[in-house]
């Protein structure tokens, strides 16, 4: 059976940006527990849209502006350093206390992943970073490490896995400046989680999984060279291997071995192997029918065919098809609908959104 | 006629009293969320949650740490058990009043069990168990909650990091093969089951009995050779395969009388005979599988053997395995460079 022969529906893309406008709106009480990671859905929001290429035209300055406002309203400091925290959640009325910037209660310290996404979704606004608070943000870094070389979600709490230790890289390479964090024990963390399949685990000792193998292998590649901690040729071979054997018949990845396919895993796997030189292999016609399958009628794409869409599965998956854009052809329904602007997989951001991060996060 | 009793309704929460409305709570301030202008994502929070935050924002306020505090951070969790913050803050508590970490495991056995996927919900276990050092029964609640998903990311890491950090315990170890045994016998494509057999043999040092490292290496060959050939299409399995071998270094084409077959399609002329060093796959085996394919082909390309791999890799590409049409054409193309040079 060639390409042609299955026809490629088309990409709703203004069903997936409507999705997203309704999360950035208001999100009903059964998400309650998206509370303590608001940020990150506002960044899997504004992300869609940026890579839909729906900020600039649809949404207008004042938005845009008003959004900026409320992500800077997260960045506090204090003892422990400069971050930003999910959203308000533990914040009491009156507000935060002396603007530009909030200084943090106990039980509202800042969250590393949300610091990651917080300069993305700034990056993505075109913010000009001039209150970011750098060597704030550095002395945060030193406070998440432990001394295993992995990093805590909050300073001292001692919940640590592979996914802060990433994102203590991308924003050392962000500030591009590493001064904040111990590269050569982090880095050694990092081949602690590698399993004898080619993937990384969450933890030591735990199975390889593709979101942890993603953050593995990105992370490497954020490293300056003069760290240089690069994989083996046949540790690199055989990652690779492992990877690609993640994508399905049905064109989908799955995260473990044996698993069902996920469209969350087109991202991480297929961002994994793009890094690794290896997207070649990818079968990205077949990627982008699994997608176009996942997406719910009324905007959004699921995990996989017939699930609740939400923004996690429709950043992720739109962040894949910017990397694999399907080969179309004349009999497909909208060829122009699988159209994107490259991404750059380290940071996982637009190319555009990349280099604006790159030129403004930095000290001048 | 009779009124039916009311049914509750699966995963409602009993209603309790407001916190606002206890006499008890009287003396707090409750402290109501700040949201700035246009907020982005704003969560439209039941009246019950807003009651439970506003009173847990007052208590952090005046850092109080009580009974009362445990019975206002567990309606939270309940509510949300992705709140970290009422989770490090109840910890902070167990242990400013020295409560019985015992009572809090055992509510956090029905806790974990309906939280499987939250993060928070393991943590906390991992904080209460550094300080109990009572690992043992907690193998039993592991393996009960694995019966309510038997692949949970996080409750899998739970039993990994629990061995792992009670590494000298050897009795805490004794169990763990017969445990694979039957993960695996409920589900042979398990592969969370498969990485924790290897973390268990191979991962973690070398348990009493299991010095002779020969031996189990044998054992485990046996072991999934049988496995494979019970159900032949199990990558699980054959990755199982490669990584003994590899970690023992054990060079791959000691194997190949064993992964001939399975490169075949099924012969249905062929006798039962029973081979304990190779067995053969099972009757009405769904052949040739491409896991065993590539494996030969990788035999064949140690030894060098290039023309053999690339018969192999072509079928892979054209007829078995063709979503990795590009890599196996990749590889093809790599091997007659090397053969060249």
């Amino acid at each position: 059976m060639s390409e042609q022969d299955t026809q490629l529906p088309a990409l709703s893309r203004a069903g997936h940006a409507s999705h997203c406008f309704r999360f950035i709106n208001g999100l009903p009480a059964a998400k309650t527990d998206l509370d303590p990671s608001r940020l990150a859905i506002a960044f899997y929001c504004i992300g869609s849209l940026d890579l839909l290429g729906e900020l600039e035209g649809r949404i207008p300055q004042a938005e845009r502006e008003s959004w900026r406002e409320w992500v800077w309203e997260q960045q506090a400091g204090g003892k422990h350093g400069t971050g930003f925290r999910p959203s308000p959640f533990m914040v009491a009325q009156g507000g935060p206390s002396a603007p530009p910037m909030a200084n943090y209660a106990h039980c509202d310290t800042p969250h590393i992943i949300m610091t990651y996404t917080a300069l993305l979704t700034l990056a993505i606004l075109r913010d000009d970073f001039s209150i970011l608070d750098r060597s704030g943000l550095l002395k945060f870094l030193r406070a998440c490490q432990r001394e295993d070389g992995s990093f805590s979600t909050t300073p001292g709490s001692g919940e640590s896995d592979l996914r802060t230790l990433y994102c203590a890289f991308a924003i050392s390479s962000m500030l591009n400046d590493w001064s904040g964090i111990d590269v050569p024990r982090a880095t050694s963390f990092i081949a602690l989680c590698r399993t004898y399949e080619g993937g990384y685990g969450q933890s030591p000792f735990c199975e390889a999984q593709g979101g942890t193998t993603y953050i593995a292998i990105a992370s490497l590649g954020l490293v300056p060279s003069t760290f240089s901690q690069r994989l083996t040729t046949s540790e690199r071979q055989k990652t690779i291997q492992w990877l690609l054997s993640n994508q399905h018949e049905s064109g989908g990845f799955c995260g473990r071995t044996n698993k069902d396919a996920d469209a969350c895993y087109c991202f991480w796997c297929g961002a994994a192997l793009k890094i690794l030189g290896a997207g070649n292999f990818v079968d990205a016609r077949a990627l982008a029918g699994f997608i176009a399958r996942c997406q719910f009628k009324f905007g959004g794409i699921a995990k996989a065919p017939g699930e609740t869409p939400d923004p996690y599965h429709t950043y992720l998956s739109l962040a894949a098809l910017s990397m694999y854009p399907p080969k179309t052809f004349d009999g497909d329904a909208r060829p122009e609908s699988w159209t994107f602007d490259s991404l750059d997989p380290l940071l996982n951001a637009r190319i555009g959104t990349a280099v604006w991060a790159r030129k403004y996060i930095p000290a001048v | 006629m009779s009124t039916p009793a009311p049914v509750p309704i699966q995963g409602e929460e009993p209603t309790i009293p407001l916190f606002a409305e206890r006499p008890e709570w009287a003396d707090v301030v409750p402290l109501e969320q700040y949201e700035g202008v246009n907020p982005l994502a704003p969560i439209m929070y039941t009246p019950v949650y807003k009651d439970a935050t506003n009173y847990f924002r007052g208590i952090v306020k005046i850092g109080e740490k009580s009974q009362r505090v445990l019975e206002l951070t567990e309606a939270i969790i309940r509510l949300n058990p992705a709140h970290y913050s009422a989770w490090q803050y109840r910890y902070e508590t167990l242990l400013a009043i020295d409560a019985p970490l015992d009572v809090e495991l055992k509510l956090m056995d029905e806790i974990a069990v309906k939280y499987l996927k939250t993060y928070q919900v393991w943590h906390h276990r991992r904080l209460l168990l550094t300080i109990t050092r009572k690992p043992a029964q907690e193998l039993d609640f592991i393996t009960r909650s694995l019966t309510a998903d038997t692949k949970n990311y996080h409750t899998w890491s739970y039993r990994q990091w629990l061995l792992a950090y009670f590494n000298d315990e050897d009795e805490l170890w004794t169990g763990e093969l017969d445990f694979v045994d039957a993960m695996l016998a409920q589900d042979v494509r398990n592969n969370s089951a498969w990485h924790h057999r290897f973390f268990v043999v191979w991962g973690c040092g070398v348990r009493e009995g299991e010095e002779d490292r020969e031996r189990v290496y044998k054992r485990e060959l046996t072991y999934v050779k049988q496995n494979i050939s019970l159900a032949p299409n199990n990558l699980s399995a054959w990755n199982y395969l490669r990584g003994i071998m590899e970690h023992t270094k054990t060079p791959y084409s000691t194997v190949k009388a064993f992964v001939r077959p399975y490169t075949l399609p099924i012969d249905p002329t062929s006798v039962d005979i029973v081979d304990l060093e190779n067995p053969p796959p099972t009757k009405g085996a769904n052949l040739p599988c491409p896991s065993a394919i590539e494996f030969l082909a990788d035999i064949y390309e140690q030894e060098k053997n290039t023309l053999e791999a690339i018969e192999l890799w072509t079928s892979l590409a054209s007829q078995h395995d063709v979503i990795r049409k590009k890599y196996w054409e990749h590889r093809i193309r790599d091997a007659l460079e090397a053969a060249r040079t």
